[in-house]
């Protein structure tokens, strides 16, 4: 219990300060802003109370909010995505159903399976998020082709790292 | 009383959810809107000392760049004061009563703090109201226009960037005078937009924008960029693509510049609406 808490307090300082020391300081077009802090969320355990989850969430997005100077953007978009993700993760359960006590990794339950999950989950928080932050519907593809563009870079580096956290 | 209890157990998760998203909403309303001093006091009030730190690694790594700009400026403020030193030998003029000739007050500030890749981008300096900073001054640099400054807390300022979506600047084209609205379309950080200059006026690729001093808050004449390239849209006005003077991913020293007859030209602008 206090091990995970310590694991995932340290995955959790990693991914905000990737955010808050790299990805946010990418300026490239104007269309590539990754956010990989959500990674967060996709790691928590399969069976963590869903309030619990929630908190997290909000937790989260408002600490990245404090650094971005975007007050309750990352947040709103954040506390959905916590709040899908348990409907998600039912959706494209397994068929053997999910093994208790496990993490959503790719480890556990092979890469289409981690692929589906973190696409779905990264698009619906990048939507929500640009959205937000443009705030009106003029423009609706270009914000679109910019929720692509930057879900395909943080989908990228969310599959990478955890290929890689599989090593440890 | 009983099957209250049930109806929250059952929807707890839910409500938990609405209560949570009620308060991120609540802080995208109050904390985001365009003069709004909560950005300062409250959010980068915290973070502050974090940005400063980030600040001085990027700034030692600018070093040659900004030393550049530094000894350019030099140059050309020595050329002024020649010039001004020259002008008053030639005329005798010795008499210069500063109460009732300067208008614009100048700082010069550093950014600590800035982004391009948003829609809604703002910048903090390092400079607040105990350095005679205050809400609804100019941010310039190397004589082009940056921003104005929306929120300001003891020792620094929040500006809101000329790119960003809610910006509006009156503008006009230097060789003919006819004056329009700049804004940002969100696309490039390199270029604006000029609407509402009507289509009988000549224009031509590489005529400047500078502007008015209509607002109070810009002097007349600060240069905003060039034409790049203008398009005769359905109506009766030209849409004018603007290549912005600043190059705002090099933002480092900006100088502010505060309007001393504001106060007084609003006065008397009220008076007549």
């Amino acid at each position: 219990m206090i091990n995970s808490i310590l694991r995932f307090g340290l995955i959790f300082i990693m991914l905000i300060l990737l955010q808050i020391l790299l990805f946010n300081n990418i300026q490239f077009s104007g269309y590539v802003n990754p956010y990989v802090y959500i990674m967060f969320i996709l790691l928590l355990p399969v069976e963590i109370p869903a309030w619990l989850l929630l908190l997290l969430s909000f937790m989260t997005g408002l600490i990245i909010d404090f650094f971005s100077g975007s007050p309750g953007m990352h947040t709103t978009a954040t506390v959905l995505a916590g709040f899908v993700r348990p409907y998600v993760l039912r959706i494209i359960s397994p068929r053997d159903g999910y093994e208790p006590g496990s993490d959503p990794s790719m480890l556990t339950y092979g890469f289409t399976w981690f692929f589906t999950y973190t696409s779905l989950i990264v698009l619906f928080h990048h939507t929500t998020l640009f959205y937000i932050e443009v705030f009106r519907f003029t423009d609706f593809f270009r914000t679109m082709l910019r929720v692509i563009i930057s879900s395909v870079f943080s989908i990228t580096f969310i599959l990478l790292a955890e290929y890689y956290r599989r090593g440890k | 009383m009983r099957s209250l209890l049930n109806f929250l157990a059952r929807y707890n998760n839910l409500i938990i959810f609405i209560i949570l998203e009620g308060i991120a909403i609540y802080l995208l309303a109050t904390g985001n809107s365009y003069h709004n001093t909560h950005i300062v006091n409250g959010f980068r009030g915290l973070t502050i000392g974090i940005e400063k730190r980030i600040n001085n690694t990027r700034n030692y790594l600018n070093l040659r760049e900004i030393n550049e700009n530094l000894a350019v400026e030099n140059v050309a403020l020595r050329n002024s004061i020649d010039r001004l030193v020259k002008r008053d030998n030639s005329l005798f003029v010795s008499v210069s009563d500063s109460i009732y000739q300067q208008q614009y007050t100048h700082t010069s500030a550093e950014v600590i703090d800035n982004s391009v890749n948003r829609q809604k981008n703002f910048f903090t300096i390092n400079k607040g109201v105990r350095q005679g900073i205050n809400i609804d001054m100019a941010v310039t640099s190397d004589n082009g226009v940056v921003g104005v400054i929306v929120g300001c807390s003891e020792n620094f300022s929040v500006a809101m960037s000329l790119l960003n979506l809610d910006f509006k600047l009156s503008a006009r084209i230097k060789s003919n005078g006819s004056f329009g609205s700049l804004s940002w379309n969100g696309r490039d950080f390199r270029n604006a937009i000029l609407s509402e200059i009507p289509q009988h006026v000549i224009l031509n690729v590489g005529d400047t924008i500078e502007t008015t001093g209509y607002s109070a808050i810009f002097p007349e004449g600060v240069i905003v960029g060039t034409v790049k390239d203008f398009e005769k849209s359905g109506s009766d006005f030209y849409k004018i693509t603007v290549s912005l003077k600043t190059d705002y991913k090099k933002l480092h020293f900006v100088d502010i510049i505060g309007n001393m007859k504001k106060t007084e030209q609003l006065k008397l602008e009220n008076l007549f609406r």
